[in-house]
Parts: structure tokens; sequence; C-alpha cells
């Protein structure tokens, strides 16, 4: 993948965010014009990049989007739940086509229809407002024929006005390509949102355009206005790959046929009565047989003075002048154009010349003989250049007819003064550049625009300028008053490759983005460094003890100690730094919400009002993606159990719109996010009856359970309330899963209900996980860690304490029995624990859940910070370990996850 | 609406879209010899074009703009 | 060395552009939208500018008309659309656009007004 492609990407999907969160917004401001134009951009922007590759499937759905939003902006189309719904569908179809880009680095075609559709569905909004129509008429390709390779004919030129032929005749001797083009439209295009007219207008490069009907047209009361019958005829100077390009999302609807010059010459006009010239035939064959062209260009043109120029002979008298101007050696052209006059017929040039027009071939340049080009542009030019410089120019031509009206406006005069420098250079005719610096100060001394018009007729003719049909068509106004132009800047732009521009250039500071896009993997590894550094560091206690110990150098124990502290302190904050890096905001998984509360209360026929707070809290960035999936969860069943239809609300004297609140806050280090709905509570009865059923508790539980032990039953496995699984809230996966992947990342839920009232989830999770403390112990000749927050205390219980109960130990501590368990026994080790001098046996008591339980461990160590690691591997699948850690002296730390562990 | 309806005249302004077609249709069927003013007419959907091609409808005035003028010009009248 | 800025609310734009001129030759510098082109623009000297319409805050044309309000050298400026619509098109040059190019455009149409533009031969 090409970093374009991944910063498309990347860029892709947060469009698509925005997109989404704006629709949402709009939704309860549908007036709002600024959030309307922030969409419109959104989405113009994102089609515009998605231009930029090969992926039609998704620009044609954008740009229907774009069409749409740009309807909508200009109030064309009103916003509706529906145009949301489907603009929805059309992004999250984009989504699905940036996964499949990442993927495999294309679009499947399998896509193609599916695009179309969603195009069409879009369009069709726009097309028809109100008259929504189930079945989209789809875009079907016609059958596919291939393109006749090569016709026989020539396209009816002759039809062209001759003005524009012979326009296109002179630009065909200037390097342009020429092109017939036929553009077929279907039917039924109009109601795919087509507009084949604009289509057809905008084509690059139109010097002529026709429109003609299929067939006969019927009478006017059988007219169909919405089944298109046209046919349009194009003559452009574009180029064939150009014309693929703008046609193709529609290949199989044009033909472009590549034009000869030659073919575009054809007398047309008044007859007059027929051949009565044949005496100038005669005498001017003969002098063509001499080679004679000036007499032959003197002859036409006395003649040409004395007729009617509607006349037949007056049209062909013009093209054999324009022959005998651009192709003076075509002999045979030009006597092909005076035989004509014998019998006044339009020209076969087919069978005249050998030359055919071709479809597939690359179109034939003007005629065998080139004219050398205008007199401005350099053998060296290519014909595109030609082509852009004569469009430039033209451009600053009409520019400079602009009414100047402001004072700003003096400043479009003077950059139209540095391009025409630029071209100047640009095809090496600098020593004109002193006659446009002498325009430009005339223009300025005069006060007008007339100076560098009149410099730009001399020195870049109008003939030699293609007539760049796009450009706008400015009438130059009365002599608008050009503000005074500092000299200096014109001379500056004149003097080119100089030595003015390091002077001016050279100290000008690059400045950089502010932010910047970081790869997850980089973080990553930075993470790691600094977890070495740390280990690393703990290392320098160890050695100073050394220092003192073993080799008896205490003033240097001393100073190594005064480093560690150095040291230490600035690891701390590196890696409070690399923290704060990975912090992300809550609102990465709470932006889903909306489109997900809206989506499901949709569906199931509920009114849920969403509130999102506190969505700036930060955590890292691992504690936020392992909260998306239990949140969704959480939400999906508060919607789904929680709140009730809104009949039922209103019966209970409830607002028929229930309330759910997402709300973040810190507590201290850590995050603890709240869900709250107002919804129907949760019964502990219910509850508890169906624990019951289920087997999950016995009976004697089920009397002695607070109504808040038994709400909390919902997080025991296998348990689910719902009488029926229904689709939305996963199928029999309860609060238990969520519960579990909520203390993976040691956090804890709490859940608290009121029946009738609502429910309120709590869920704290650690800031980071990227630091843990630990405490180390040893059992059995090994070291291993558990986690701080797990420990509640550390006690030396001697053996006869202990009591056994039935098969399982248990001691009293501060007035409370503590179950006992033997690490080892956990650890599936056979080693009884060891006893110290007193025959105590070390206990370190830890949290689970509500309950504390002792562990019976071989000693206690100090506690340290370590780095964790997941597990990977096979060794993931040990749920007794947390992770591993690194320690100063090299060795491997196991963490035991406690509750696992149980 | 884009397009003004007179007693005789039917004025466009600006961009005629494709839902203007069917009115206009309606307004030529019933006045057959009812003239159309582009003048201030920018684009007209092709749907339109099609209804003033079947309907040989006369123009009083054509687009400012020569380009689309031309363009019009050879749809419109061209023999049929 | 020439120097272009691109300005353009589009990262992926941008760097479509800045790949295609870099390989060029040229220098280039981007700005994310008119406020920020401005502020470039009256900062150092760019010897051409390359120019988004749809941007927030100031879209192009109103960073054109700012531009050319300012007593500094006027070079060139392309403005690069996605719309073909001959409106925009004259919008542009009445805002100081000296050039109009639709994207995704053609490298080799791109750097060929770039050269005319800037004056290389």
């Amino acid at each position: 993948m090409t970093p374009l492609l991944e910063q498309f990407l990347s860029e892709a999907r947060d469009f698509l965010q925005g997109i989404g969160e704006k629709l949402m917004q709009l939704e309860k401001a549908p007036a709002d014009a600024e959030l309307m134009t922030e969409l419109f951009r959104f989405v113009h922007t994102l089609k515009g990049n998605s231009g930029l590759f090969d992926f039609p499937e998704m620009t044609r759905v954008l740009h229907a989007g774009e069409d749409l939003m740009d309807a909508v902006r200009q109030g064309r189309v009103a916003y509706s739940q529906e145009l949301a719904d489907r603009l929805l569908d059309a992004m999250d179809f984009i989504g699905m086509l940036c996964d499949e880009i990442e993927l495999n680095g294309a679009i499947g075609s399998a896509y193609a229809a599916e695009s179309a559709r969603l195009g069409a569905s879009l369009r069709q909004l726009i097309s028809v407002p109100g008259t929504a129509v189930e079945g989209v008429p789809l875009a079907v390709p016609s059958s596919t024929e291939q393109p006749i390779p090569t016709p026989a004919a020539l396209p009816p030129l002759e039809t062209l006005p001759e003005v524009v032929r012979m326009a296109a005749f002179r630009l065909a001797h200037e390097g342009e390509p020429l092109h017939w083009l036929t553009y077929t439209p279907e039917e039924g295009c109009f109601f795919s949102g087509d507009d084949p007219f604009f289509q057809a207008r905008q084509t690059p490069g139109v010097l002529w355009g026709g429109v003609v009907a299929r067939e006969a047209w019927p009478k006017l009361l059988e007219v169909d206005a919405y089944r298109c019958i046209l046919d349009f005829h194009l003559l452009t100077t574009a180029s064939r790959a150009d014309l693929d390009e703008y046609y193709r999302y529609m290949p199989e609807q044009i033909r472009r046929v590549a034009i000869p010059a030659l073919a575009l010459v054809q007398p047309q006009g008044d007859p007059n009565g027929g051949p009565v010239y044949e005496d100038f035939v005669v005498e001017a064959l003969d002098t063509l047989g001499r080679g004679d062209n000036g007499s032959l260009a003197h002859a036409a043109r006395t003649m040409l003075e004395l007729s009617n120029p509607d006349l037949w002979l007056a049209s062909a008298l013009r093209w054999l002048l324009l022959l005998l101007e651009l192709e003076p050696d075509n002999h045979a052209a030009q006597g092909v154009v005076i035989e004509s006059l014998r019998n006044l017929e339009t020209i076969d040039w087919l069978a005249v010349t050998a030359m055919a027009p071709s479809v597939e071939d690359e179109p034939c340049t003007a005629a065998e003989t080139r004219m050398s080009p205008v007199e401005m542009s350099p053998e060296e030019m290519s014909p595109e250049e030609q082509a852009s410089l004569a469009a430039l120019v033209a451009t600053q031509r009409a520019i400079l007819g602009l009414p100047i009206e402001a004072a700003w406006q003096m400043g479009r005069v003077r950059a139209v003064i540095s391009t025409l420098s630029g071209c100047l250079r640009a095809c090496q005719r600098e020593d004109e550049i002193a006659g446009l610096e002498a325009a430009s100060a005339a223009a300025l001394d005069d006060a007008s625009a007339a100076p560098l018009l009149d410099w730009l007729d001399r020195h870049f003719s109008t003939e030699s300028v293609a007539p760049a049909p796009a450009a706008p068509e400015h009438k130059a106004t009365e002599a608008a008053p050009v503000v005074v132009l500092p000299a200096e800047d014109t001379k500056s732009a004149g003097e080119g490759e100089g030595d003015v521009k390091f002077g001016r250039r050279a100290e000008d500071a690059f400045s950089g983005p502010k932010s910047l896009k970081v790869e997850q993997a980089k973080i990553d590894l930075l993470m790691n460094l600094i977890g070495e550094i740390v280990v690393a560091k703990n290392a320098l206690p160890y050695l100073a003890g050394r220092a003192e110990t073993v080799f008896g150098v205490r003033e240097l124990s001393r100073e190594i100690k005064a480093q560690y502290a150095v040291i230490n302190r600035i690891a701390e904050e590196m890696q409070d730094a690399i923290m704060q890096v990975r912090m992300m905001p809550v609102s990465f998984v709470f932006q889903r919400f909306p489109r997900l509360v809206r989506d499901i209360s949709r569906k199931l026929g509920k009114e849920v009002k969403l509130v999102l707070e506190g969505e700036e809290t930060e955590a890292d960035k691992n504690i936020i993606e392992s909260l998306g999936d239990p949140l969704v969860h959480i939400v999906r069943n508060s919607l789904d159990h929680g709140f009730e239809l809104p009949e039922v609300r209103r019966a209970a004297g409830k607002p028929s719109e229930g309330t759910l609140t997402i709300r973040a806050t810190q507590e201290s280090d850590r995050v603890v996010i709240e869900i709250q709905d107002d919804g129907k509570g949760i019964d502990p009865e219910v509850v508890k009856r169906k624990a019951y059923e289920k087997g999950l508790i016995d009976e004697t539980t089920l009397e002695r359970l607070s109504d808040q032990e038994a709400v909390n039953l919902v997080f025991a496995a296998g348990f689910s309330t719902a009488e029926v699984i229904s689709d939305l809230s996963g199928r029999g996966v309860g609060m238990d899963v969520v519960r579990t992947a909520i203390e993976k990342v040691n956090g804890a839920i709490a859940l608290d209900s009121e029946k009738g009232r609502g429910t309120r989830i709590r869920l704290s999770l650690p800031l980071s996980m990227a630091v843990t403390n630990v405490m180390i112990i040893e059992s059995d000749g090994q070291i291993f860690g558990l986690p701080m927050d797990n420990v509640v205390e550390t006690v030396r219980v001697a053996r006869t304490d202990i009591r056994t109960i039935k098969r399982s130990m248990a001691t009293v501590l501060r007035g409370r029995i503590v179950p006992l368990k033997s690490l080892n026994k956990l650890l599936g080790l056979a080693t009884p624990p060891i006893a110290n001098d007193q025959d105590e046996l070390a206990v370190l008591v830890v949290r689970l859940g509500e309950e504390s339980v002792g562990l019976l461990v071989d000693d206690f160590r100090e506690t340290v910070d370590i780095i964790l690691k997941p597990m990977t591997g096979v060794l993931a699948g040990l749920g007794c370990y947390s992770g591993s850690a690194l320690m100063g002296d090299g060795s491997v730390l196991m963490v035991l996850n406690v509750k696992e562990l149980m | 609406m884009a397009i003004e309806f007179r007693k005789n005249l039917a004025l466009f302004r600006d961009v005629v879209s494709v839902e203007e077609a069917e009115p206009l249709l309606e307004w030529l069927q019933k006045k057959p010899a009812g003239r159309v003013d582009l003048a201030d007419c920018t684009h007209l959907h092709a749907a339109n074009l099609q209804v003033l091609m079947a309907a040989c409808a006369s123009v009083k005035a054509w687009p400012k703009d020569p380009f689309f003028a031309d363009w019009l010009r050879a749809a419109l009248l061209r023999p049929h | 060395m020439k120097r272009i800025l691109i300005v353009d609310d589009a990262a992926t734009v941008r760097m479509f552009h800045r790949t295609i001129l870099e390989s060029a030759g040229y220098t280039v510098d981007e700005a994310v939208n008119g406020i920020e082109a401005l502020e470039k623009a009256l900062q150092s000297a760019y010897d051409l500018y390359m120019v988004d319409i749809n941007m927030p805050k100031l879209d192009g044309y109103g960073f054109l008309r700012e531009l050319r309000g300012h007593d500094i050298p006027q070079p060139p400026a392309i403005m690069i659309s996605t719309e073909a619509e001959a409106s925009d098109q004259s919008q542009a040059y009445a805002s100081g656009a000296n050039a109009y190019l639709i994207k995704p455009s053609k490298p080799e149409q791109l750097l060929v007004h770039v050269r005319l533009l800037i004056g290389e031969a």
C-alpha cells in the first residue's frame, strides 16, 4: 500500500466519522445551515480524495451524496430522516469499501451493483422529491456493443457552421487532436439523476455540440418528458484519454472518432443556380499546376470580394485560402476544393484520399504537411504544452478584461503579469519580457488594462490561441482604472532565474504541521523502551548495595544512589510523557453511540434521547479500546430491556421519551463510566426466581439475598433475563461477558437499579494499564508478582491459628473469617507452604470481589513498578497469569491473575 | 421554479432542473404557439431540452452565454 | 528552488500534489485553509499557489481575494477544483486565480501548467 493510499484511508475514515456525527446533529437541528455546509464539505472533500484513485464504485456513491447535499444546502431538497438514512447507508458502504481497499488494495467488481444502487437511491432524492419509488431504476448498461472499429463514413461534419470547422482546422494544425463524439445516454438516465446535457456541455475541449432525437418525435400530447431519447454530438479537441476519463462511468454510451483535419474542409452555402464558374476553375487549376500559390491566393481573394459571402462559391474560396495558408504544399487537397466548384457537391474526402476516420487508432494529428507552430511556441513544446499555453494566455486576456472596481483587484492584474512573464520564460522568449514590462508600466501610467491587452494582441495573436471553450466569457468593459503597480514586482517576476530569489527566499523558514499522526507501533516501541529503562534503572540500587557490602565503598554507593534518584526522576517523567501520548478521550468510544442508539431505538419503536457527558475524559488507548464492546453491550441491553415502549411509559406517568445518559469522569487514577437509563429497572424478585430456575442459586440463598445482591446476579455466568433472546442484545451473551471484559483490564463493574425508575451501571477502570505496581512473593523457590490493587494486607499467621473446616482452611483476622488457599496448590504444585522459624505462615490477603481470601505463600518481598506485558502465543491461554515483566536483574517475573487463579 | 409561465411566454432563469420538464410540457401542450425566453438561463436539464425540441418551441431570446446559446441553436434550429 | 504553496483541507490531496511537485524538483509548503495560507503567504514568498475552493474558515476565493489585496509580490495561482461548472471558473478568475484545473488532474497536465506559470523552459 502506498503512503498516499494509507493517507487516503485514514482521512476517509475521519471524514466518515465526521459525516455520521454531522448527520446526527442535523437530526436535532435540521435547519442549521452551518452544519449543512460542513456536512457538504465533508462529503465533497471525501469525493475529491477518492477521485485521486481509481475507485469508481466509491466515487460514484460519494458524487451522488455530494450532489444531494449540495441540493439540500441550496434548499432545493428538504432534509429528511429518509435522506439521513440513505446517506448513512451510503457512508457505511464507503466504510466497507475502505476496509476492502485496505485488505486487497482495490475494490472488487462485486461492489459495482451495490454502488450503482446506492448512488441511484441518493440521486433519486434529488430528482424526484417527495415521490420515493421502490425499486430504483438502475443504471444498467445497455448491451455493450463494441464500437465498430472503422466506420465507413465520416460524421456529418458539413452540418457544422463553417466558422467552427475553420477554427477546428486551425487547432488541428496547432497539434490539437480532433474527435467527433457521439454520446447516447440511456433512456432511463433522468431517473438516476443524470443530466446528459450537462455531461455533454462539460465535455473537455468542446468546439461544437449538437443534440438530435434518436427517433421521430411523437405528437406533443404523447411526449414522455422523462424518457431520454436524445443523442449528443460533439466536436472536441480533447485527447482520447481525456474523453475516456471524462466519460469513464459510461464508456458504453459514447463513441469517439478521430477526425482528420481535411474532413473539416467542406464548402457550404447557397449554390445559386449551379456551376457557372467553369472559367475560374480551369484557370485556378492551371495556376495550381504551376505551383504558383501566390497567384492562386490572389485570384481567390479577388473572386471572393466579388461574391456574395453566403454563396457556396464564397465558402469554397475561403477554404481554399485557408488551405493555401496552412497546407501550402498540399496541392491535391487544394485541387479537390477547386474541383468542387464544378459540381457543388459535398467533398467525399474518403474517396479522394485514403484517409479514414478511426475509432481505435491514435488521433491523426492535423494533416500530413504540418505547419510550423505559430510564432510564439518554439518547436520543442509538446502539443499539450502549446494547448495549455494557449488556454492560459486566453484566460489572462479574459481576466484583464474584467472591470477593476476595488483596490485589491490590482493584485489580480499583477498576478496576470507574473503569469504572462512565466509563460514567456517557459517558451524561452525572455527577450520579450522587456516589452511586457514596458506594457505593464504603461498600463499603470494610463491607469488602464489596455496596454497589456494590446501587448497580448501583438505577442500572442488571438488566432494562435485556442478558444478555450470552458473559459468564462467576459466582456471587456470600459477602460477600467488600474491601480499603480510597484515596478520592482514585475521586474523580480521577470528576472526569473536571476539572483534575486536567494536574497528573498533563502531564509524563509519552513513551517511544518503542528500535530502529527503517528503509527501505533511507534508508540508501542517507545513504551517498550521506557519499560526497559525502568527495569535497567532498577538495577542501580542493587549495584549500590553491592558497592557497599561486597566492595566496601560507601562513598561510591552513596553516589550511585544519588545518580539513581536523578535517573529515576527522568525515567518517571518520560514514562509519564509517553503515557500522555497514549491517552485518548473517551469520545473515541462514545462517538458511535448516537448512531447506535438512534438505529436501535427506532427499530424497537422506542423513543430514547442520548446524553453524553465528559467525552473529553482521557484514558490509556488500550483501556479506551477495551471499553468499546462492553459499552455497546450495556447500551444495547438498556435499549432492549431497560426502556419501555412510549405508550407503556406514558401509562406509567413518565415522559414518552426515555433518557440514556453515558457519563465519563475521572476519579483520582481511575476513569469512571456511568450508563444510566430511566427505564423500567430490574425487578429483584424476577431476577431471583430466574437465577433459582437456572440453578444459579439454591433455595437458602434465594431467601437470604438482599435486593442489591439479587440485582447483581445478572452478572452471573449464564444469566439472561430476557424471555426471548432478541437479535439486538446478542445471542445468549449476558452481562457476565461484560464483567469479564472489564475485569480483564483491572476494571470493576457495579449495577444498581430501582424497579420502575431505571438502572445505573458504573464501570471503573484504571487510567492507564502501562505501569503496574506489584508485590513480589516467593513460593516453592520461585518468585511471582501480584498486582497491589488486589492486595489487602500481608500477615503472618501461626500454624496453630489455622483451622481446617471440612477440607478447606480458614483463619480469623480481626474478627472475620478469612478462607485460606495455598498458592502452590492453586498452581498445581505439590510442595506445602514453608513456615518461618516461629512456625508462622505468610498469608497474603487479597480482594476477590466483595470477599477477602488469604493466599498461603512462602515469603513476601518488595513491591516494584513493572511494565506488564500480556502473555502471547501459547502462554496466552494460561488464565492464571495476567502477564509477565522483566526484572532489574534480568529475570522474568510472572504476574498472577488472582481472579482466574481462584 | 426556474420557469415563469406568462400568457404566451415561458421565462427561463438560471438552472432549470429536471422537475420542471413536466410542467413545461403541459404548458406547451396547452399553448402550442407559446414562446420561450432563455436569456437568463444558464443551464437546462436535458429533459427540458427534449421537451423544447419535441414541441419545436420558438425561442424569443437565446441565452447570454454564447457557448450555451450555440448548443441550443444547434439543437432547436435544426429541422426535425 | 521554486516554492509552491498547496492550500487544501484534504490531507490526501495535499499529499498527492506534494508528491507530484516534489518529484519534479519543487519545494512544497502546505496550508489547510485560507487563513493559514494567508498567514504563510504574508510571511514568506512563493512562486505559485495551488488553491482548493471549498475549505473551512476561509475558502479559496476568499483567500485569493485577500491575497491579491496585499502589497506583496503576486505570483500566479492555480485554482484546483472538483467542480466543472463554468460559474466556479469565472469566480476563480475574478477572485485572482490565473488558471483553473479540475482534480484529479493528471500529473503531466499539472506540471505543464506549473512550468508555464512559474516560467521554466
